[in-house]
């Protein structure tokens, strides 16, 4: 009787010991089995085969404490020695992986730590019990010389793992040292240009900031208003730019001045330059037919009228609230005088942003990984700072870009082309001549107003009415833009540019094509472009063999049959000579609506989906919050929250639950809740292997290879089979199977 | 014991019997012995041993890298603590070396100055043991599994070869050629055997599943082929006809009086065959783990009342009971497969070799022994009684905190 309870206390215990999930055994219920064990050999051997059994458990973490417990008894027991030593086999490859089919289980920090804790227990029981416990010594031997343990290795690796972490530790110091050095060479390399830019950019910093204390608080106000125009206003301010700017004033009428003398100079040039809204309004008013035109010139002149409005009152707008953030520090205008500095302050800037400073952060970067000599870290880490202050000075200068920017393009007129490549990037990028441009990028190439078709454009223009040059009187639109078109004519990079030259070069065509009236340009510009074909080879022509197919019935010398028709019409293939399928799958329209389904935060949902949303539905009307207009999509709406809510009360967290009912000591029926959801699981202490193996690649197999997946998959496909099969049966190794 | 004595000093009893009493109580104790070791001089497993029939003192041992080692067993010191010193080493430095792994080695019957040793280098050498050098070497087509010399021909001196050509070839020492080839399997023969009590009947066994018994007088054909079902039709299937295992059979052993023929195969069974008939006698020995692709090395006793079988099973030796087929204990000491064992019948010791490199003496223990570990596991129950004359390490240490 006693034994059993001392049994059954002994489980108890081991169970408790090894699914605590410690690193360390518990001292106290340790020293209960221990007293447990000293009673009787019939103890410990029940305590051994719970061990072992313990043992086997798939869970390192269990491993782990059933040998902390086998290792305490080790050192007691001559009973379980003699026990544990005859089975040692199987507890060494339980413990310390000798077998490679059998490795340790996950956890796997757990498992090593079990490995190296074996390994160094085992090398303790040699020295003291070796000697007498032969299979002991047998043991350490084999682990010893045939698996190659190295006891005194902390890290109890095997000797392929330790030759493996050499190898690569080899490997990896020489690519630091191979990098190092390269990145020490180009450091010296590059060191004086850095030191130059640095240099160079202190100075024209000193430049312009004494020139700053001259400039005349106006000019400062000004800018200062440009840069902190509310976003929405934008357009206007960069209208506002190329016209009527308070400021820009003088230049402008510079622009026309200089617009009068080019005029003298190249003429003609200037004729093909007029091109776009201005010669196609013309046209089209004379044509009467102004209607999408019209809306389009008004649509232009909207801002302009603002403009003359801001100009007439001084006021920026009618309903424009403006927010003027004064911030404290220097702003920097560029003007004609200092222009030349700004430009070299902003490549300089751009230097040190793009090329320098990634090059220091990456040798900063090999530095400290390749742990290098001191010296060099410091000097990288020197540059690093001094590029980082010239940064941040030049920021503090907050120079205006844009205006720069448009003022480079004019300067480049101003014969100053070799100054150009200054700012290739800010053009897009474009050689030669594109001549399909896409609608949609054409504004974007300055070519916004030419019909899809430049042909027509130009066959259509007539010439003596282009002739005169702008009157002022014309609306500020047509004026800044084409200001605008020809300003970038006048640069080679941009492609009106080059669009304008191949106009010039192209030869003219006949006058009779404007004689076809606007119907046919129209016509021309709507039809679509097909890919050269045989019906367009044999336009108009008729085929003197076209559909006939000529039929050789029988392949013999001399013996033909009597009736032999040679030739046979074929209906479709006439028809294919002469037809062409034209598929048109319809215009896109973006979606413009929104789902606007409530979201749980009180927000709508964004969703643009054209029917259905992936998380709400079909999309329905909706209004202002979210509730649908119609009255049945709201009786739908409300069932389906209501089967919602009934599958899961959202008010019964089990969690909150629970908490209630420990402070209110009612019970709220949380348990029960839970039941619903997850057991509670067995061993709360251990680390639960299964979640660990929640990664995609797990989830993924889940679900592929479920067991109604792969059912329905397999049916699938003998389906197919079958119509296979169906299909050519006569066939023999169809009909085979 | 006692009472054996005073039978045989009185003449009541044969005096086999005695001696059959005390090897069969002997063999019953074998055991892992701290007190026998043998020097580890394999680098990697070892695939064979063969001890000596003449004086029964000197051990041969190939192992998986070619080398072939002879031990010394014999204790001279007196003390009950001994290694077997080995005597002599063909090592890997020696120009004579086998290539590959050393797959059987046999001492020549009727002198130690001679041994044999074949190697899945395709070769069987014969060497000079006082020279190391090898006097004749035999090349064959293929692996050399096994071969075996007869342990007491007068009128021939053949060595039957089992290469992995289904032909067994025959190799006559006097005239150094092979002389004779006898066909009949279809794979590879994996062991071969002379009968002990026989001089020209031979034993074969082949990976095609099949038993063969030859008279190597006979030129045109097997003797018998062992047929586990013994030529019951109904119960054996078309193929499985004339076969004596389910798999390939690697293991073939006579027992001493040459009466019996013991077969294991890859299909983890053993089987007991009269020699004589070729009838199965269906012994059931239970499973018999076998998973070596080569020959298996196993053997049984001599001169005990009911022999015993020591066959290799996993990484431990099975002893069974010959005739009864019933399971005496499972020797464990090996850590990994162990590939051959041998039986000393002098002393009724048995050694045995793994692919853990070792070879462990198993060594009946003494009763005086057992006795101490007797009062030594009564003493268990005293905490902290240091008053065995046991090693310390035997002792219990609990602490007296733990009360």
């Amino acid at each position: 009787m006693m034994e059993l309870a001392q049994r059954h206390r002994l489980s108890q215990l081991v169970e408790e010991l090894t699914t605590s999930g410690q690193p360390q055994l518990n001292q106290d219920k340790m020293k209960e089995i221990k007293k447990i064990c000293k009673i009787s050999n019939n103890c410990i051997d029940h305590m051994y085969h719970l061990v072992m059994a313990q043992l086997g458990q798939e869970h390192s973490e269990i491993r782990l404490s059933a040998f902390q417990i086998a290792s305490e008894l080790f050192s007691r027991s001559h009973y379980f020695r003699t026990l544990l030593v005859d089975n040692f086999k199987g507890f060494l490859e339980l413990t310390i992986e000798t077998d490679s089919d059998q490795p340790l289980p996950p956890p796997k920090e757990v498992a090593r730590k079990l490995r190296s804790l074996a390994i160094a227990t085992m090398q303790s029981w040699q020295a003291s019990y070796g000697t007498a416990y032969k299979k002991l010594a047998l043991g350490y031997h084999f682990l010893k010389q045939v698996k190659k343990v190295d006891f005194h290795d902390t890290e109890a690796r095997t000797v392929a793992e330790r030759r493996r972490e050499d190898e690569r530790q080899r490997k990896l110091e020489r690519i630091y040292r191979e990098r190092v050095e390269a990145a020490s060479r180009d450091m010296e390399e590059s060191h004086q240009e850095i030191e130059a830019t640095l240099t160079q950019m202190e100075s024209c910093m000193r430049l312009l900031s004494p020139e700053f204390d001259l400039t005349d608080m106006q000019t400062m106000h000004n800018s200062t208003l440009d840069d902190e125009q509310p976003c929405c206003s934008k357009d206007l301010k960069s209208d506002r730019q190329e016209g009527g700017q308070p400021d820009v004033e003088k230049s402008g009428t510079g622009e026309k001045r200089r617009r009068l003398e080019d005029e003298r100079e190249e003429e003609k040039r200037r004729l093909e330059a007029k091109d776009g809204e201005e010669t196609e309004k013309e046209f089209d008013k004379g044509q009467g037919n102004k209607g999408e035109e019209e809306k389009e010139s008004c649509d232009e002149e909207g801002p302009y009228e603002e403009d003359l409005f801001i100009r007439n009152s001084g006021l920026i707008s009618h309903a424009y609230n403006l927010d003027l953030n004064f911030t404290p520090g220097i702003h920097l205008k560029e003007t004609e005088d200092n222009e030349a500095v700004v430009s070299t302050l902003i490549d300089l800037y751009r230097m040190i942003t793009t090329k320098h400073l990634p090059v220091v952060q990456g040798w900063i970067q090999v530095f400290t990984k390749a742990r290098a000599e001191q010296q060099l870290l410091r000097k990288a880490l020197d540059l690093k700072r001094s590029l980082e202050a010239a940064q941040q000075k030049h920021n503090e200068l907050h120079i205006d870009y844009k205006a720069r920017v448009r003022r480079v393009v004019k300067a480049s007129s101003d014969l100053e082309d070799n100054d150009d490549d200054n700012d290739f990037d800010e053009v897009p990028e474009k050689e030669g001549y594109e001549p399909n441009i896409p609608e949609h990028l054409r504004v974007e190439y300055g070519l916004d107003l030419s019909p899809s078709t430049s042909a027509a454009t130009v066959t259509r223009k007539p010439p003596a009415k282009v002739a005169v040059p702008l009157p002022q009187s014309s609306s500020f639109a047509s004026v800044g833009h084409l200001k605008q078109l020809t300003e970038e004519e006048q640069d080679p990079t941009c492609a009106a540019a080059t669009f304008r030259l191949l106009r010039q070069n192209l030869p003219q065509p006949a006058d009779s094509s404007s004689d076809t009236g606007p119907s046919s340009a129209q016509k021309s510009a709507n039809a679509p472009v097909v890919p050269f074909g045989l019906d367009l080879y044999y336009w108009g022509q008729e085929q003197p063999n076209a559909g006939k197919i000529i039929k050789a019935a029988s392949q013999h010398q001399f013996w033909v049959p009597c009736e032999v028709e040679e030739e046979v019409e074929n209906e479709q293939l006439l028809a294919e000579s002469r037809s062409r399928y034209i598929s048109f799958p319809g215009i896109f329209i973006p979606v413009s609506h929104y789902c606007k389904a409530p979201l749980g935060d009180g927000r709508l949902c964004h969703r643009q989906d054209r029917l259905k949303c992936p998380f709400h539905g079909p999309i329905i009307p909706r209004d202002q919050e979210g509730l649908p207009c119609r009255q049945e999509d709201r009786v739908i709406e409300e069932r389906r929250e209501k089967r919602r809510r009934e599958e899961q009360p959202d008010w019964r967290d089990t969690a909150l639950m629970r908490d209630i009912e420990v402070t209110t000591g009612q019970n709220l029926g949380s348990d029960r809740v839970a039941k619903k959801g997850k057991g509670k699981k067995k061993f709360p202490n251990l680390s639960d292997l299964k979640q660990r193996a929640n990664t995609p690649r797990s989830r993924l197999q889940r679900k592929v290879f479920n067991q109604s997946t792969v059912r329905r998959v397999a049916q699938v496909m003998s389906k197919a089979d079958q119509k296979k099969h169906d299909k050519f049966s006569n066939q023999f190794n169809y009909a085979l199977n | 014991m006692l009472g054996f004595l005073t039978a045989r000093q009185a003449g009541l009893d044969d005096p086999l019997r005695l001696r059959r009493a005390e090897s069969t109580r002997r063999v019953l104790s074998l055991s892992l012995n701290p007190d026998r070791d043998v020097d580890r001089i394999h680098g990697n497993g070892i695939n064979t041993i063969d001890i000596d029939v003449i004086e029964g003192r000197y051990m041969l041992s190939g192992g998986a890298d070619g080398v072939i080692v002879v031990y010394d067993l014999e204790n001279y010191s007196g003390k009950p603590q001994y290694t077997c010193k080995a005597v002599c080493t063909v090592g890997r430095s020696s120009k004579y070396v086998h290539k590959f792994s050393v797959e059987t080695v046999q001492w020549y019957p009727y002198d130690t100055g001679m041994f044999v040793s074949s190697s899945f280098d395709k070769t069987m050498k014969v060497w000079d043991t006082e020279t190391l050098k090898p006097a004749e070497v035999f090349e064959f087509e293929g692996n050399v599994y096994s071969h075996h010399l007869s342990p007491i021909a007068r009128k021939h001196s053949l060595i039957a070869v089992g290469t992995k050509n289904p032909k067994i070839q025959l190799c006559d020492l006097k005239s150094g050629s092979k002389i004779h080839v006898l066909q009949g399997h279809r794979a590879e023969v994996l062991s071969v055997r002379w009968s002990p009590r026989y001089e020209h009947i031979l034993a074969t066994a082949s990976a095609d599943s099949k038993v063969k018994v030859w008279d190597v007088r006979r030129a045109s054909g097997s003797l018998l082929t062992l047929d586990q079902h013994s030529g019951d039709k109904s119960k054996a299937s078309s193929e499985a006809v004339n076969t004596a295992h389910n798999g390939r059979v690697n293991g073939l052993c006579f027992t001493g009086d040459g009466l019996y023929l013991l077969t294991t195969g890859t299909d983890d069974r053993m089987r007991l065959w009269n020699s004589a008939t070729g009838e199965n006698t269906l012994v059931n020995y239970g499973k018999v783990c076998n998973e070596s692709r080569k020959r298996l090395q196993f053997t049984v006793s001599r001169g005990c009342s009911p022999e015993f079988v020591f066959v290799p099973c996993g990484s431990s030796i099975a002893v069974y009971a010959l005739h009864t087929g019933e399971l005496v204990t499972m020797l464990r000491g090996h850590y990994s497969n162990v590939d051959c064992c041998e039986f000393h019948p002098d002393y009724q010791e048995m050694y045995s070799g793994g692919k853990d490199c070792n070879i462990l003496a198993w060594v009946p223990v003494l009763r005086s022994l057992e006795v101490e570990e007797k009062s030594d596991s009564e003493n268990t129950a005293v905490a902290d009684a240091g008053q065995s004359s046991g090693n310390p390490a035997f002792q219990d240490a609990w602490s007296s905190d733990e009360d």
